[in-house]
């Protein structure tokens, strides 16, 4: 008699071994030390030359014989704060309003840590497949779980592990952050701490799906890195390069923005769209139909970089 | 007559320029043990991979139990490979592993299966060891084991005694003789004496090409010739192709008689004891009777 299993059943033990046998390894351990220094360091950093700044306004203050708790200052504060947000973050008004309530230390740190995820991501999952090519070990799976399952299985399990060091390194952020600031409000920090880890899992879960394609379409785990990362670096520059080029006839309508008038008209401003990290900055907006469309996006570049992947192992020789 | 197993038409791979197999078509009879046999290149492991489902063929087909092996999840259940260059991954201990690979395989008693198998290949005592603790010796064993696990009707074996010693090799042979009739077993091996041992039928690959795929019996001509080691004495050659049955007889190198006979008119036990009783009649010593020619022999001749 044949045993039943349905696809989602194989998935599922799929998803268990591989993630019982991450946990056992030191790599998870390694990653998560180094996870947490990157984000130690940042906050160090950030915070340190906050302070600096802070305790500068704040000398600057008391000789001017302002009172920095007076809510015209405190307005003025704000209004200071969203034009240097605006310069460095965004020039949109509502995500700008909205950051005004997180401590620019969070922010900072949170924008420098999506950054090195992509790089973590790889480190973390390039060898699932490609270690199990390489060795042919994957002969003792195939026979046993459909190849489409086996991906979906290993995916998933990256993605459960991913998600826990995010929780842990977010929470850490979140933390310091309340401590460096009195002002960072408890309602605040709840809020910020659910909005901070969705972006940063609905972001995660492109670049995973990026890891697993790579994974799957060569034998060697060393080159499948390489590969991961110099996809990365193409995904980062087509949104540089996207983002500095004006679109054709845009520059004259919008001839009031100075930074509209510094950027040149090119069809190159479209290479943006293409570029899952384009879509990244929306997964902090405040309003509701901007986050979904930027998650749909992921979820859409995650699933198409799935796809390729199945299409890898399910075509080639193992 | 039993259903065939395994059936392969017109099976051919190509990597590149290199034809690895050629238009290879043979079928292995449930319940048989068959053997792949051929030099090294001869495309052993080409096919053995085709049958598992780990390359696709450029052109032909192959059913397993009727069923496409390169159909997603069609060899679930049914088949079991021991692959031969496949590293057992090094970050498992040996029982989880088994278990792991226990439920990918859909087993409910996954754990208990486990166990089963690591005793069958003698290896209780490795169940929490990591795969990269593991000898070559053991890790062959456990690569057995886990081909064994939820008892598939098919079993395929590629190298299943290489680089053991003697006394493993031995008890795996016997764990593969025990399968016989109820697994179908596809054996591919260098080892020609071990095959003639524990196969039913084999095909002989060279260059990619199927050179004879038969019966062991009628590959060794068992039905057909009987040899004698001659040790001292004279042959008396024409009395002996004068006996009833008896088609032909020679004396080949190494003074060793070569006696073909009619398998269908007469047992083969009864001509051996008639020729051999002439000889010592005739006082001619001998020290050894074997039926049929050796596999390697015929191997040899034929590749």
């Amino acid at each position: 008699m044949q045993p039943r299993v349905t696809d989602l059943q194989e998935i599922g033990a799929v998803w268990r071994g591989e993630t019982v046998r991450a946990t056992r390894s030191g790599r998870v351990v390694v990653l998560l030390l180094l996870f947490m220094m990157f984000v130690g360091l940042s906050l160090t950093i950030v915070g340190f030359l906050s302070s600096q700044l802070s305790a500068k306004a704040e000398e600057q203050a008391k000789s001017a014989g302002v009172d920095l708790n007076d809510e015209k200052v405190k307005t003025q504060f704000n209004e200071g704060k969203k034009q240097f947000l605006s310069v460095v973050i965004t020039d949109d008004e509502e995500m700008l309003d909205s950051l005004l309530a997180l401590p620019v230390v969070l922010l900072f740190v949170f924008k420098l840590t999506l950054r090195f995820v992509p790089l973590l991501i790889a480190l973390m999952g390039f060898d699932q497949l490609a270690g199990e090519l390489g060795p042919k070990s994957i002969r003792f799976l195939v026979v046993r779980v459909k190849r489409t399952n086996l991906i979906l299985g290993k995916f998933l399990s990256q993605v459960t592990i991913f998600a826990a060091l995010l929780a842990v390194c977010t929470i850490l952020m979140v933390v310091v952050a309340r401590i460096l600031n009195d002002d960072f409000a408890a309602k605040d920090v709840v809020i910020w701490t659910l909005r901070l880890l969705a972006s940063s899992f609905v972001l995660a879960v492109a670049y995973l799906a990026l890891t697993t394609l790579c994974s799957s379409i060569v034998k060697s785990g060393a080159v499948a890195l390489v590969l991961n990362i110099m996809i990365l670096f193409g995904i980062w520059a087509l949104a540089f390069v996207g983002e500095n080029f004006a679109f054709p006839g845009t520059v004259k309508a919008d001839d009031g923005n100075l930074l509209a008038l510094l950027r040149t008209e090119s069809w190159a401003a479209y290479l943006q769209y293409f570029s899952v990290w384009h879509y990244g900055q929306d997964l902090l907006h405040p309003a509701p139909l901007r986050f979904a469309v930027a998650a749909l996006v992921h979820l859409g570049f995650a699933l198409v970089f799935l796809g390729l992947a199945q299409l890898a192992l399910k075509k080639r020789d193992l | 007559m039993s259903q065939p197993a395994i059936r392969l038409e017109k099976l051919s791979k190509h990597f590149g320029l290199k034809r690895a197999v050629d238009d290879v078509s043979f079928e292995v009879q449930e319940g048989n043990t068959y053997g792949l046999i051929g030099p090294n290149g001869a495309g052993k492991t080409t096919t053995f991979s085709m049958m598992c489902g780990y390359l696709f063929p450029t052109a032909g087909t192959i059913r397993i139990l009727g069923a496409d092996p390169f159909e997603p999840g069609a060899l679930k259940g049914k088949v079991g490979v021991l692959p031969q260059d496949a590293i057992l991954p090094p970050q498992w201990p040996v029982g989880a592993l088994l278990t792991y690979f226990g439920q990918l395989s859909g087993l409910s008693n996954a754990e208990a299966e486990a166990k089963r198998v690591l005793e069958r290949v003698q290896l209780p005592e490795t169940w929490s060891l990591y795969a990269n603790q593991l000898s070559h010796g053991m890790a062959k064993r456990v690569s057995m084991a886990q081909a064994l696990m939820g008892s598939p009707p098919v079993i395929f074996l590629d190298e299943p005694t290489a680089g053991l010693d003697p006394k493993i090799a031995a008890s795996v042979r016997s764990i593969i003789r025990e399968l016989k009739g109820n697994h179908t077993v596809v054996v591919s091996s260098h080892n020609l004496q071990e095959l003639e041992e524990l196969c039913d039928a084999s095909a002989i690959l060279d260059k990619g090409k199927l050179v004879s795929a038969a019966t062991m019996a009628d590959l060794t001509g068992r039905l057909a010739e009987f040899r004698v080691q001659i040790a001292k004495g004279e042959v008396p050659l024409f009395e002996v192709k004068a006996q009833s049955g008896v088609k032909d007889a020679r004396l080949e190198a190494n003074k060793v008689l070569c006696v073909t006979f009619d398998g269908q008119a007469v047992e083969p036990e009864e001509i051996i004891t008639r020729v051999v009783g002439l000889l010592a009649q005739r006082n001619v010593l001998f020290t050894s009777v074997w039926l049929g020619k050796k596999l390697e022999e015929k191997v040899l001749q034929l590749t």
